[in-house]
């Protein structure tokens, strides 16, 4: 009797394509009306003898059965899982909703880069008016009217004594006039030449470095300055080498060149066959300029650097031609 | 500057290449920009003679030439050049050699006639781009010599890139001595003393001593300026870029070259009585040796005669008084004139000369009566004659004065940062021509040469002995720690943040240049100080922006007609409203125009509005979580009716709003939408304060009412604000509807109210109470009608 209940239950259960089928067969044998509860119902009327093992074998069928019902109940929810995720089976490789690319300029990009490089050392970072006045632009910095260093910047004038600065240098000046020794800043900023051609945007962007501390040697800034480039162009062994040049406002004065990162030295047309390429100016303050904002050149000394932002921008990314960072040409912005 | 090493080698001559000799120079500050052979590489070329030239059989245009090489027999050689003649001493390619355009010479026939070598031009050695003819040596040449040899070819020209504080490297004797220097050469003493015959002085005076410290004049007599210029001083003129002229005038500019002292050679028939060194007057005029004439301006100082100005001192000689080929009278001059003062003078003019050059940055007051002497030898040796005494002004007060300069050895290493050997430092000086007194240990006295004008303060000599010890030699120091923490606001928006913020919603930053054009300022910002360079580059480049809108319009428009229609630019930088520093202000700014979105496989495409743009400039101000509203305006760029000014406090910080009509079609722009907020009011959060919430719920309560169309979103929510009904958290206006329904003039507006107490949980009575109450404020206030 309860063996036939166990294999139509097993047969039942096993036929019961969904939870609601299955549900029927659980009623069938398991629920209140059930053939097992029927058994149940009849052991009073069994011996003493018969009704101990009866009730065993009613309950272990209970359990087994309970058992098929909940294996069966699992594979139907594993079917229908499947059948759900076969459903709602999307094109991943579809591109995702209302995104656009936004990019920072790659002028932008390269200044971030020089001022992480600096802040990490402890440099803050100062910027100064575009429209500057004489004083600032030229004779704070050494550089008296009619010094042949004059003619060498193209000034763009607005009156006799207002200028577009030539250059980021009158920041170490109003840094100085506000802030008192020890000074480490980095300017970064535009600055116009009144020239234009392949080579030459009347606009450009510079950095500008000062230090100003009772101990500040040329050593020091050697080294600075090649902990800089090999930082920025991510080299360890990026070959540098500084020769004696002339700025009206440091003394010793130096160029910086560095090993062509285009070629690796070996020669090639952005080096001019050198192998080297200039990177940037520097030198020690001359003591003229420390005279001028009220610092004792014999008490402090100073040291600075500058360098040309689009022209490290174009040898850390191959831009070719300076032009192209102010057409703003979005096949060129969208590869930054 | 160009110079050719060779010349350079008479003076001194290191043991190394030219090229070895050029790196030496740039890393010694004198930058060598470029260093070219004066010829390609060739091999086999030598001096023939031509023995016999006669026209070849069979063609009209060639010559038949037998040429001797001083070899057992003669040449034949065909050759096509109009200049083949008989007794022509050439250059000829014998077979096997081979010419710079890696051609090899055969034997070959040309029209049935055998040729064995060829005779060549200048472009076809390399020498120049001309092929006019074939190249005519000397007669004296010697036979089957080597052309190199000849022709001096091996030699190299270096162009020299000279720093504005090395004047004295602008001459062959400069550059040798700095090749002394650094080689550790002695630099060969010179005396040049030329045969003086006559006696004849012209009178000559200096009003202005201070400005001209030296004058030296010398008559010449009885020479002949219509031969030619020799070929070894033509040769040297030439490899140094100068052009040739008259035998005269090539001889003042070699003495200018070798010895770096500018000299002038007048006419002396043409002079009028005597000369006179003065500021030239008012009104005066004069003409130039480039034709060029000039009205001068009094603080130019002139070389005059007893009639008018015949020369601006120290930058052009007059037309008048120039030398010609049949000038046989000459006044050589050579002066030492104050750098100050003719500084600026050349450029004045619009000219630039190799003498201005020069002067302005300062030519030795020691070589002048050298060069003197230097130059008038060459003239009686090229163009013969009678040199006459020396007549010298000199006003010793007015030298420069050569200060002492006193430098110790700590000051060196304290700014260099590492010691120098003493004796070392005191071998330089000497290399350096520095006279120096030994003060006490590791200390000196020093007096620098005439003739080096930078060389004034210890930083001066630091230098020189830093270069000269080499700067790649210098040891590399680390900067000590500075141990300043810098003052920084956490609440501080940096432009990065601003920037991200943008580029994260899609924009692109452009650069565009400060300077727009005229029209551009009238279009976007007439109502500005308009700030005008003197000098622009362009009309197009005239004016400073005030508004970064021109440039991003411009961006917007040339990338649009490459066909990028949704165009999405951003911009930092600052704007002008002045030239003072408080007129210059940084702004953010943005255009968007085109789709929303680019055309995508979901959802649809719309146009950019409003909205969008104010969006973006919501995430903006949102940074600094400072209370910002916006408010409708007009603006001359704008549109009426869709531009507001957005407001901090009672302070107009920034537009909103879409490019006027009016501005579309001039610009030929599209839709578009503009804004522009200045950095500074936006750049200044406050630090968070934390305010506790409530753990009761919140309850949300809608009302849909309907209000004239003239009444804002921000009347209405400022208003139900004003109430400040407890418990009330939040206003959220969900819907604007006008249309069917809604009577003409009206709108619907919808609004969430959330509720919530910080003590108990609100009843629904309690809700509704409050909500009827804000009904009837609006009521009141706006005639608004509960739908």
């Amino acid at each position: 009797m309860i063996k036939k209940i166990i294999t139509d239950a097993k047969k039942a259960i096993a036929d019961a394509m969904d939870l609601k089928a299955l549900d029927d067969s659980r009623v069938l044998y398991l629920g209140k009306k059930g053939e097992l509860t029927d058994l149940l119902k009849g052991l009073g009327k069994l011996s003493k003898e018969e009704r101990p093992v009866m009730g065993e074998a009613i309950n272990e069928a209970k359990v087994q059965i309970q058992k098929l019902l909940d294996g069966r109940k699992s594979e139907l929810e594993d079917i229908a899982l499947t059948k759900r995720l076969l459903d709602e089976k999307i094109d991943v490789t579809l591109p995702g909703r209302n995104f656009e690319k936004g990019s920072l300029h790659p002028i932008t990009q390269t200044l971030n880069h020089i001022q992480d490089i600096f802040t990490k050392a402890g440099f803050e970072i100062e910027i100064g008016p575009e429209i500057e006045d004489d004083f600032h632009n030229f004779s704070a910095l050494n550089i008296p009217e009619h010094h042949p260093a004059r003619a060498m910047h193209d000034t763009f004038y607005f009156d006799s004594n207002t200028v577009l600065r030539t250059h980021t240098s009158p920041v170490q000046i109003r840094t100085l006039e506000r802030q008192k020794p020890p000074v480490r800043v980095i300017v970064p900023g535009k600055v116009y030449r009144n020239d234009s051609d392949v080579t030459h945007t009347p606009m450009f962007h510079q950095v500008e470095g000062l230090i100003v501390d009772k101990e500040a040697s040329f050593s020091q800034l050697k080294g600075l300055l090649i902990d800089f480039l090999r930082a920025y162009f991510e080299k360890d062994d990026l070959k540098v080498r500084f020769r004696p040049s002339y700025f009206p406002f440091t003394e010793p004065s130096a160029e910086a060149d560095i090993e062509c990162v285009i070629c690796g030295g070996e020669g090639c047309r952005v080096c001019k066959k050198s192998g080297w390429l200039e990177v940037l100016g520097c030198g020690v303050v001359h003591p003229n300029v420390l005279t001028a904002v009220n610092i004792d050149p014999n008490e402090f000394s100073g040291l600075a650097f500058g360098m040309g932002v689009e022209r490290l921008a174009m040898l850390r990314y191959s831009v070719n031609d300076l032009r192209l960072f102010f057409e703003n040409d979005v096949r060129f912005l969208n590869q930054f | 500057m160009n110079i050719s090493t060779r010349w350079i080698r008479e003076w001194v001559n290191p043991d190394v290449s030219d090229s070895d000799l050029s790196e030496k120079l740039t890393m010694a500050g004198l930058e060598v920009d470029r260093i070219a052979p004066v010829a390609p590489p060739f091999e086999g070329l030598v001096v023939g003679h031509v023995v016999n030239c006669d026209k070849h059989p069979n063609a009209d245009k060639l010559s038949l030439c037998e040429i001797d090489i001083g070899a057992d027999s003669n040449l034949q050689i065909i050759c096509g050049a109009p200049n083949v003649r008989k007794d022509l001493k050439v250059v000829v390619a014998t077979v096997g050699s081979v010419l710079p355009s890696k051609l090899k010479i055969k034997r070959a026939k040309l029209r049935g006639v055998e040729s064995n070598g060829m005779l060549c031009s200048e472009s076809e050695i390399g020498l120049s781009e001309s092929h006019e003819g074939i190249i005519e040596l000397d007669m004296a040449s010697t036979l089957g010599q080597n052309i190199r040899s000849v022709l001096d070819l091996d030699d190299h020209i270096i162009e020299l890139d000279i720093t504005p504080n090395r004047g004295d490297c602008f001459s062959v004797l400069g550059v040798a001595r700095e090749v002394c220097v650094n080689y550790n050469l002695s630099m060969p003493s010179i005396n040049y003393k030329a045969e003086q015959k006559g006696t004849r002085l012209f009178s000559s005076k200096v009003t202005n001593p201070s400005e001209c410290a030296k004058y030296l004049t010398r008559v010449i007599e009885g020479v002949d300026n219509s031969v030619e210029t020799p070929k070894w001083m033509a040769q040297k003129l030439l490899r140094a870029s100068q052009q040739l002229h008259s035998p005269i005038v090539d001889i003042t500019n070699y003495v200018l070259l070798e010895l770096g002292q500018p000299m002038h050679a007048f006419d002396l028939k043409t002079i009028n009585g005597g000369i006179e060194v003065r500021s030239a007057l008012k009104g005066e005029t004069l003409e130039l040796l480039n034709g060029q004439t000039v009205s001068l301006t009094e603080k130019t100082l002139v070389i005059a005669d007893k009639k008018s100005a015949i020369a601006i001192a120290g930058v052009m000689g007059g037309m008048k008084t120039a030398t010609l080929e049949n000038s046989s009278e000459i006044l050589l001059e050579s002066a030492f004139f104050d750098q100050i003062s003719i500084a600026g003078i050349a450029r004045s003019y619009g000219l630039h000369t190799e003498a201005s050059l020069r002067f302005e940055r300062g030519v030795d007051f020691n070589i002048t009566r050298q060069a003197m002497e230097r130059a008038t030898e060459l003239v009686l040796e090229i163009c013969g004659g009678n040199a006459s005494v020396i007549n010298e002004c000199i006003d010793p007060q007015s030298l420069p004065a050569l200060e002492p300069i006193e430098i110790s050895n700590d000051k060196i290493s304290r700014v260099l940062g590492f010691d120098l050997e003493p004796s070392w430092i005191e071998s330089k000086f000497k290399f350096l021509e520095f006279e120096f007194t030994i003060n006490s240990t590791n200390s000196w006295t020093i007096k620098p040469p005439s003739f080096r004008f930078d060389i004034r303060i210890p930083a001066d000599i630091i230098e020189e002995l830093a270069r000269l010890y080499g700067y790649d030699k210098i040891p590399v120091q680390r900067l000590s720690i500075n141990a300043n923490i810098s003052k920084s606001s956490q609440a501080k928006i940096s432009s990065n943040d601003l920037s991200s913020s943008l580029v994260n919603r899609g924009y692109k930053e452009v650069i565009t240049y400060s300077f727009i054009s005229n029209e551009m300022h009238e279009l976007v910002d007439p109502n500005s100080t308009k700030i005008l360079l003197k000098n622009p580059i362009s009309d197009d480049m005239a004016v400073m922006r005030s508004s970064l809108w021109s440039g991003l319009i411009q961006s917007a428009k040339s990338n649009i007609r490459r066909g990028h229609n949704n165009a999405r630019f951003f911009e930092l930088g600052q704007c002008f409203t002045g030239t003072l520093v408080e007129d210059q202000v940084q702004k953010i700014a943005g255009i968007v125009c085109g789709n929303r979105h680019d055309s995508q496989w979901s959802g649809s495409e719309r146009e950019v509005d409003f909205f969008d743009a104010k969006s973006d400039v919501e995430a903006l101000l949102f940074l600094s979580k400072n209370e910002y509203t916006f408010e409708a305006a007009e603006h001359p760029a704008l549109q009426m009716g869709q531009t507001a000014k957005i407001i901090k406090g009672n302070k107009v910080i920034g537009w909103v709003g879409a490019l006027s009509p009016k501005l579309q079609k001039t610009l030929s722009m599209p839709n578009s939408f503009l804004f522009e907020i200045n950095q500074k009011e936006i750049e200044q959060g406050e630090i968070s304060c934390y305010e506790p919430f409530s753990s009761f719920q919140a309850s949300q309560r809608d009302i849909a009412i309907v209000v004239s169309k003239q009444i804002t979103a921000d009347q209405l929510i400022n208003s139900i604000r004003s109430l400040k009904q407890d418990d009330l958290v939040d206003i959220n206006l969900f819907d604007v509807y006008e249309g069917e329904h809604i009577d003409e003039g009206s709108k619907s507006i919808a609004l969430n109210l959330t509720y919530q107490s910080i003590e108990v949980t609100l009843t629904d009575e309690q809700l509704a109470e409050k909500v009827s109450k804000i009904v009837a404020h609006l009521e009141l206030k706006f005639s608004a009608k509960l739908r």
